[in-house]
C-alpha cells in the first residue's frame, strides 16, 4: 500500500519536472501544453522564470519529500497547488478567465495526496 | 556649404540620379506568371510526350517557345533558390534542402539551406522596378519571419515554408514536421476548409492581381504543390486516367519516348536505359497492377488539376484584358520523384501512414487523409526517355520541361534544343521587362553575381545558343554533381542507385546517357574534370561525409529538430531522478 502510494506521488513528481526544465529548454512548447501564447521581453523572463520555477521546485520538493521522509517538505508543494487551484478560481470568477475544472481537479487530487503521503510516509518523530 | 546647401545639393543629385535611372512607362513593360510545378517529370505535360490532358500548357507551348535541353538542380529548394535569384546554389546560401544538410557542414555560412541575403530575388528587383510583386506557393527557402518571401520582395504572399504539405488540408506530410507552415504576408495563417492546393493558389493569385487596378504592371511567382508527395487528386481528375496505366511502367516508358522522338524533342536514335530501381511489371498480381496503375493515375489526375487552374488564370487574364500583355514562363524545380518505394501497402508502410493519420487504400487513393506516392518504377517512367530522377545528377532528375509564352514574345510555336540552365530565367524576366540588374550592391549590401544568361535572343530566333562550347556549368548537390560544356555533360551519382563514378556523356545525342565516352575521350574527361574541380573551388563546394545518405539525413535533422529539445528534457529529467533515487537507496 505504502509502495503504492510512494509511485503514485513520484508520477506527479516527475511531470513537474519535465515541465520546469521544458520551461527552461524548450518555452515555446511549454507555453503551448499550458495554452498560453509565449510572451515577450520582460513578460517573457517573468513567464519563463516563474512558470518553470513553480514546476522545476515542485518537482524537485516532492522528490525531496520522498527521500527525506521529512513531512514539511510534503506541505510546501501540497501548499502551492491548493493555492494554484484557488487562484484559478479567482481567475474565473473575478477576471474573467476560462473555468479550468479538468485543472483545478488536478491540481486538488494531487495536493490532497501529499498530504496523505505526508502523514502516511512520512518517518515517525 | 552650411547644411542645407549640402541637403539640397544631394537631393538634386538624388533626383537627378533616380531619372537617370527610371524604368520605362508602365505600358511597355509586361506582366510576368512565373509558373514552377514541383516534381514535375521531363515527359509529364502532353506538348514534351506525355499523354496526361495539358491543354492549358499545351495551349502556351503553342504560343510561345519550348526548350528540350533545360536543367535545373535536382531538388527543389536548390533550383528555387537559383530561379529566383540567378546566382548559383553554393552561393545563394541554399546548396541542399536545409533538412538534408549534414550537421558538419551547417557551420558553413552559404550551407544552412536559407536563401542568402547576399542574393538579391527577381521579386526584389521587379519591386523596385515599380512591379507589384506577387507570390501563391511553396517558398522552401527559410521559415523565420525575415526569411519569409514578404520580406525577399514579395509585396502579397501566402506561402507554405517547408518541403511540402498536404494538398487538402493543413497537415505535415512527413513527421519532422509539427504542423504545416502556411504564411499570409509573413504571419502565420489557417488554410480554408474547402482547400486544394492548386485550385487554392490559382485563387489566391487572381485575388492577388485583382487588388491593383492601377497601371502598374505585376510579377506573380505560383510555385505548385503539383506533384510533390502526398499525391492528390480531385476524384474526377484521377477518374480520367484509371484505365491509362494499366499495361504498367514498362509500356509507359517506351510509349512516352516513342513520343518524345515523333515531336522531335530528342533524336530519333537515341537509346534509353532501364532503370535499376525499376521493378518488373509482369511479376506483379493481378491486384498490385491495379493498386500501382491508380497511383499514377492519381499523379495523372494532379498534373490535369494543375493545368486546369493554370487555365483559369489564363482564362481570367483574357476576361480582364490582361493576357495580351503577360508573358508566361512554366517549368519544373526537378525531375520525377521516386519516394514512396514500390510495396507502398506493406504492413510497416500502411502502419507508418496510419501513425500520421493517413490512409492509402485502392478505393479512397488521392482523395483527403490518403498519402500517395508513385514510386521509382513509374517516376522512371515520368521522366521518360531519360535515365535517373529527383535528387539524383543524371538527366531524369535535371532535365524538365521549360516553356516561355506569351504575345509579347511570340505568337507561333518555337523550340530550342540549346543548353540552358536554371539561373538564367531571373537574366531572362530582367531583360523581359526591361530591368536593370544590380551591379556590386543593393540595399547597401555587396551582393552575389546573376552567373546566368538571358533567354530572350533564343527565345526569339535572334541566336541559337546562348552556351558556347568553351562555357562549363558546374553542378552539385548532396554529393551528386556534374559539369555541362556544349553537348558534354560529366556526372556523378551515388548510391544508392548511382556507383559514385564520373562518366561522360554527349547528352544531345545521347540524352538517356547510354554510352559512357569516358573511355573513348579520355582528354574531354579530363579537361571536364579538371573544369569541375575548378569550380567547386571557386564555389566553395564541401565534399559530403563518405557515407553520407540524403533520406538518412533528413530523418535525422528533422528528428533532431522536431524532438531534440524533448529529448534534452527527458534525459536531464532522468539524470535528477536517478540522482534522488541512489540517495534514497543508499538511505
Amino acid at each position: 500500500m505504502l509502495k503504492l502510494l510512494r509511485i503514485v506521488v513520484t508520477l506527479p513528481a516527475i511531470l513537474f519536472l519535465i515541465i520546469g526544465l521544458q520551461w527552461a529548454i524548450d518555452p515555446d512548447g511549454a507555453a503551448e501544453s499550458l495554452g498560453m501564447p509565449l510572451l515577450e521581453g520582460l513578460a517573457l523572463s517573468s513567464q519563463i522564470a516563474d512558470t518553470g520555477a513553480f514546476f522545476l521546485g515542485m518537482g524537485l520538493m516532492i522528490l525531496t519529500a520522498l527521500v527525506t521522509a521529512n513531512k514539511a517538505w510534503f506541505y510546501a508543494p501540497a501548499l502551492m497547488l491548493a493555492a494554484a487551484a484557488l487562484y484559478r478560481i479567482t481567475a474565473w470568477i473575478l477576471h474573467g478567465a476560462a473555468f479550468a475544472p479538468d485543472m483545478i481537479a488536478i491540481e486538488v487530487i494531487v495536493a490532497s495526496l501529499l498530504l496523505i503521503a505526508s502523514k502516511l510516509l512520512a518517518a515517525k518523530p | 556649404m552650411n547644411a542645407f546647401k549640402r541637403k539640397l545639393l544631394a537631393a538634386s543629385v538624388l533626383l537627378v540620379f533616380s531619372y537617370a535611372n527610371a524604368a520605362p512607362s508602365n505600358s511597355t513593360r509586361p506582366n510576368i506568371v512565373l509558373i514552377l510545378a514541383d516534381d514535375l517529370g521531363f515527359s509529364d505535360i502532353a506538348s514534351y510526350g506525355s499523354e496526361i490532358q495539358t491543354p492549358s500548357l499545351d495551349a502556351l507551348a503553342a504560343s510561345g517557345i519550348s526548350f528540350t535541353n533545360y536543367h535545373t538542380a535536382a531538388s527543389c529548394a536548390p533550383t528555387r533558390a537559383m530561379l529566383l535569384t540567378g546566382v548559383d546554389s553554393h552561393r545563394n546560401g541554399v546548396p541542399n534542402i536545409p533538412e538534408s544538410i549534414p550537421p558538419e557542414h551547417q557551420v558553413h555560412e552559404n550551407y544552412r539551406g536559407v536563401l542568402s541575403r547576399n542574393a538579391v530575388t527577381i521579386a526584389s528587383m521587379l519591386q523596385s522596378a515599380g512591379y507589384h510583386t506577387y507570390m501563391a506557393g511553396k517558398w522552401h527557402l527559410g521559415k523565420a519571419r525575415d526569411e519569409l518571401p514578404y520580406r525577399r520582395g514579395f509585396s502579397r504572399t501566402i506561402t507554405m515554408a517547408d518541403t511540402g504539405a498536404d494538398n487538402w488540408e493543413q497537415k505535415p506530410y512527413i513527421p519532422i514536421y509539427k504542423k504545416a507552415n502556411w504564411f499570409a504576408d509573413g504571419e502565420e495563417t489557417t488554410l480554408p476548409s474547402d482547400f486544394y492546393s492548386s485550385e487554392f493558389l490559382v485563387d489566391k493569385t487572381i485575388e492577388f492581381i485583382d487588388s491593383n487596378s492601377d497601371s502598374q504592371p505585376f510579377f506573380a511567382y505560383i510555385p505548385f504543390q503539383a506533384v510533390h508527395i502526398p499525391v492528390q487528386a480531385p476524384k474526377e481528375f484521377t477518374e480520367k486516367y484509371i484505365k491509362t496505366y494499366t499495361q504498367g511502367w514498362h509500356v509507359l516508358r517506351e510509349q512516352r519516348q516513342k513520343r518524345s522522338k515523333e515531336l522531335g524533342i530528342i533524336p530519333a536514335d537515341s537509346d534509353m536505359m532501364t532503370m535499376s530501381s525499376t521493378n518488373d511489371w509482369d511479376s506483379l498480381s493481378d491486384e498490385d497492377k491495379r493498386f500501382h496503375a491508380k497511383r499514377m493515375a492519381v499523379y495523372a489526375g494532379m498534373v490535369d488539376a494543375m493545368d486546369r487552374h493554370i487555365g483559369r488564370l489564363i482564362a481570367h487574364l483574357k476576361a480582364t484584358g490582361r493576357y495580351d500583355n503577360t508573358i508566361f514562363i512554366f517549368s519544373s524545380d526537378n525531375g520525377s520523384e521516386a519516394t514512396g518505394g514500390d510495396k507502398p501497402r506493406s504492413l510497416l508502410s500502411r502502419f507508418g501512414l496510419g501513425l500520421q493519420g493517413y490512409r492509402n487504400d485502392y478505393e479512397t487513393l488521392g482523395t483527403k487523409g490518403s498519402f500517395n506516392t508513385i514510386g521509382p518504377s513509374f517516376a522512371s517512367a515520368a521522366a521518360s526517355p531519360l535515365a535517373y530522377y529527383k535528387f539524383y545528377a543524371g538527366e531524369g532528375g535535371m532535365r524538365v520541361p521549360l516553356i516561355i509564352a506569351g504575345k509579347p514574345i511570340s505568337d507561333k510555336p518555337r523550340r530550342s534544343n540549346a543548353f540552358t540552365y536554371v539561373t538564367d530565367i531571373t537574366p531572362t524576366i530582367l531583360e523581359l521587362t526591361s530591368t536593370t540588374a544590380p551591379s556590386e550592391f543593393f540595399g547597401g549590401r555587396r551582393i552575389e553575381p546573376i552567373v546566368g544568361r538571358s533567354l530572350v535572343a533564343l527565345s526569339r530566333e535572334q541566336v541559337d545558343h546562348v552556351y558556347g562550347d568553351s562555357d562549363t556549368i558546374g553542378y552539385e548537390l548532396g554529393g551528386n554533381a556534374a559539369l555541362f560544356q556544349g553537348a558534354y555533360k560529366i556526372v556523378k551519382n551515388r548510391g544508392p542507385v548511382g556507383d559514385g563514378q564520373w562518366h561522360l556523356y554527349n547528352i544531345v545525342k545521347d540524352p538517356g546517357e547510354t554510352k559512357n565516352l569516358s573511355n573513348d575521350m579520355p582528354e574531354k574527361m579530363a579537361t571536364m574534370l579538371e573544369a569541375y574541380k575548378q569550380y567547386a573551388e571557386e564555389n566553395n563546394v564541401l565534399e559530403v561525409p563518405a557515407n553520407f545518405n540524403g533520406t538518412h539525413q533528413v530523418a535525422i535533422n528533422g528528428l533532431r529538430d522536431r524532438f531534440g529539445k524533448h529529448i534534452l528534457v527527458f534525459l536531464l529529467a532522468s539524470i535528477i531522478c536517478f540522482s534522488f533515487y541512489i540517495s534514497y537507496r543508499r538511505k
